[in-house]
């Protein structure tokens, strides 16, 4: 099975721009990729790519190996029945370059940079925050409904209930103000 | 799923005999990694040649390039068993689990009856 001048010329123009990103993959290690996408001796590692896509002999091999690989793949789909431009397209779309790196650097990188701002002191006075306001909101809510209420004579037959809505309400305005005091903590840090 | 693992298998593939890229990916295809993308032989088996893990030869072509045939060279093969101990050592602990997870089940069925 042979294909037509033209459909050869796309898959060498194809393999010859994929190769390419392929070759940049298999030849960066991991902390490489890690620093070209935050920029980090970018100028460093792309001269070093150049001189390793610059030896001509690395670059078209890789090509050829893509190109015999494409063709391999487009035989098996034209015995399957498609013709040959659509085996061209299903290949072109089933082998152009995605990288798995870049989406996992990406990743790594956020975790990097959300553990490099983690600062357990500052976890440690958020939560001393909503237990001081919840303490502060229960004692003052609680306070203003037993006096409200009509103090002790009173708390002693109906008026518990006046301490205990004193007391619910001050511990939602005791959490509400925990909740502003940690916003505020997370905007001082940006 | 496959990460960590396809590279071993695609060693194993080239252990049992001289073989050529496209003839690895339908050996997987066959073998059932029926969701492997087709690019990642061919990204694979550069990172291969790159690690130095196997012996190249080329053969001609009728496409016109030659083509590349693999084998194992001695540190592939190192490598290959590295993979297979590493392999032993994870699925042992995963069937260990699996049992544990079992035992644990017929004892609180055990208990209620």
């Amino acid at each position: 099975m042979t294909f037509s001048q033209e459909i050869k010329d796309k898959m060498v123009q194809f393999a010859k721009e994929q190769s390419q990103y392929y070759l940049d993959e298999a030849e960066m290690t991991y902390l490489e990729k890690l620093r070209w996408k935050t920029g980090q001796t970018r100028s460093k590692i792309a001269a070093k790519l150049e001189k390793f896509k610059g030896r001509s002999e690395t670059a078209l091999e890789a090509q050829n190996d893509l190109l015999l690989y494409m063709s391999d793949y487009m035989k098996d789909l034209m015995e399957k029945g498609l013709s040959e431009e659509e085996a061209f397209e299903r290949a072109k779309e089933e082998l152009e370059y995605r990288s798995e790196s870049e989406r996992s650097a990406d990743l790594h990188e956020r975790f990097a940079r959300y553990y490099e701002m983690r600062d357990p002191a500052e976890y440690e006075a958020i939560g001393l925050f909503y237990a001081g306001f919840l303490f502060f909101g229960v004692s003052i809510g609680a306070l203003i409904g037993y006096l409200g209420g009509g103090g002790r004579e009173m708390f002693l037959t109906d008026g518990w209930i006046d301490t205990a809505i004193g007391a619910a309400v001050g511990a939602v305005i005791g959490l509400g103000a925990g909740l502003i005091s940690n916003a505020v903590i997370v905007l001082k840090k940006k | 799923m496959y990460k960590g693992v396809l590279e071993g298998v695609v060693l194993e593939i080239i252990s049992r005999g001289e073989t050529y890229g496209y003839e690895i990916a339908k050996k997987l295809h066959q073998m059932g990694f029926e969701g492997l993308a087709e690019q990642t032989v061919y990204a694979l088996l550069l990172r291969l040649e790159k690690n130095r893990l196997v012996h190249i030869t080329k053969k001609p072509s009728e496409m016109g390039p030659p083509r590349k045939f693999y084998r194992l060279n001695e540190r592939g093969v190192e490598e290959l068993a590295a993979f297979w101990a590493r392999w032993d050592y994870l699925s042992g602990c995963i069937q260990n689990l699996r049992n544990s997870g079992r035992d644990d089940g017929d004892l609180q069925s055990g208990n209620q009856g």
